[in-house]
């Protein structure tokens, strides 16, 4: 009863969030954040049919439905990773080569394991593809927290919101997952009821802030003779302060 | 186990910069932009440490402590040093702060530079990790020894401040001045 709730809420806010990013005008804005939405949607819709009209689909389809769903979450990096750099070019540069040197380093050590074959049957593998791909996930998002935070970068409040649900999400599950994945472990219950309230929660997240779109902070803008006079201005003044740094440099003993 | 410290460390680190990132946000203060004002004066302020580091050493020099004790009354000598002790408090704490804005700058700079680079980052977060800590420890030294039986940790403070200020000049260099902020008023003194 408990889980048929979950589901049905979990079902019934990502269709709110798809109906209100169209209304609002955010699935322009965030289109791939509302694509890995509908991919959800989609999953969690032939969830449904599979288990009420042929159970035996059931099982086979839940893990690579599970996996696709995990790889089109990536989406939303690249979505975070679009809207919260696009006015730091130097920082979107350097967290490209970040982001994919982790990529790179965990996606050869999960095909490592593949290519070993050292799982008993494909749901198996399949489900510790979709495991070591949402650790990826975990530490990519790792990273892009961390420049945020480290360069104090200016977020609207959407983008904000999905930011917080997501590593919310992500936080919470990477836990879950190493939990579960554990040999013998008594504690899988845990983690197994955990999830879905986890991820209800973070579909509440993100309606509450993609319910309208809010404008995002504003950058500076300069008309062209502003500029021009900015620009000669501070090359002056740097041209001025090097020169003067130079100078005590050769004074200093 | 060790994958569940693991992802259990990842986790949490995911959730804290999370909690930071919405506290950072939330924040009512709205982070000031970059003036070429405060451009110019960053570049002051490290031809001020450079040229302070010669006058600081001159004033902890043994040679004046050595001179005050010959020749004058313990009344004076006590004096003295603890004037020199004010000094050293004084110019410590300065420094501190005058570094410290400079790292916070170099945080806002962030998005007004070319290219960041990961390595130039590194060298300078830690030169200015390694100035907070002997700052910190000549700082007691100091305090309970006096300034003239600290001279070399003083001295060497001196050198980690330079240090930071040299790799601080160089993220100047990459600066691209067109795209800092049109403080006007800064702009027209």
């Amino acid at each position: 009863m408990e889980t048929h709730v979950i589901w049905w809420m979990g079902t019934a806010l990502l269709a709110v969030l798809l109906v209100r990013g169209v209304v609002a005008g955010n699935f322009r804005k965030y289109p791939l954040f509302y694509f890995y939405i509908g991919s959800v949607l989609v999953k969690e819709a032939v969830g449904l049919l599979s288990y009420r009209f042929a159970p035996d689909f059931y099982k086979p389809l839940y893990w690579p439905t599970e996996l696709a769903t995990i790889v089109a979450s990536y989406a939303v990096i690249v979505e975070i990773f679009r809207k919260s750099l696009r006015h730091s070019p130097g920082i979107a540069r350097k967290a490209q080569k970040l982001l994919l040197g982790a990529f790179a380093l965990t996606v050869s050590y999960a095909a490592t394991d593949l290519l070993l074959g050292r799982f008993a049957n494909a749901s198996r593998a399949i489900a510790e593809a979709g495991r070591d791909l949402r650790y990826i996930e975990g530490a990519l998002l790792l990273v892009m927290l961390w420049l945020l935070v480290r360069y104090r970068i200016l977020l609207g409040p959407n983008l904000l919101g999905l930011i917080s649900g997501y590593s919310f999400w992500v936080g919470l599950n990477v836990v879950s997952l190493a939990v579960l994945f554990l040999p013998n472990n008594e504690f899988s219950a845990l983690p197994l009821r955990l999830v879905p309230i986890t991820y209800v929660a973070t579909l509440t997240i993100w309606c509450i802030s993609l319910w309208s779109c809010r404008p995002e902070p504003v950058q500076p803008t300069h008309g062209a003779i502003e500029r021009d006079y900015d620009l000669l201005a501070a090359k002056t003044r740097s041209i001025l302060a090097r020169s003067s740094n130079r100078l005590v440099r050769v004074m200093k003993p | 186990m060790t994958v569940l410290v693991a992802t259990s460390v990842l986790g949490t680190f995911i959730l804290f910069l999370a909690i930071r990132l919405i506290a950072q946000s939330g924040s009512k203060r709205p982070r000031p932009a970059v003036t070429a004002d405060e451009y110019t004066d960053a570049r002051q302020a490290l031809d001020s440490v450079f040229v302070e580091a010669t006058v600081i050493k001159r004033i902890f020099s043994v040679e004046d402590m050595e001179f005050i004790a010959r020749s004058a009354a313990p009344a004076i000598k006590s004096t003295f040093v603890n004037e020199r002790k004010k000094l050293a408090i004084k110019w410590l704490s300065k420094t501190r702060k005058q570094m410290a804005r400079l790292m916070d700058l170099h945080l806002r700079l962030a998005s007004y530079t070319y290219d960041p680079s990961p390595g130039y980052e590194i060298r300078l977060t830690a030169k200015y990790l390694t100035f907070v800590t002997v700052s910190e420890i000549v700082l007691l030294l100091v305090w309970v020894l006096g300034p003239f039986k600290a001279t070399r940790s003083i001295f060497y403070a001196i050198r980690t401040a330079g240090g930071f200020c040299s790799t601080f000049s160089m993220r100047l260099e990459r600066v691209n001045p067109t795209r800092l902020s049109a403080d006007r008023e800064s702009l027209v003194h």
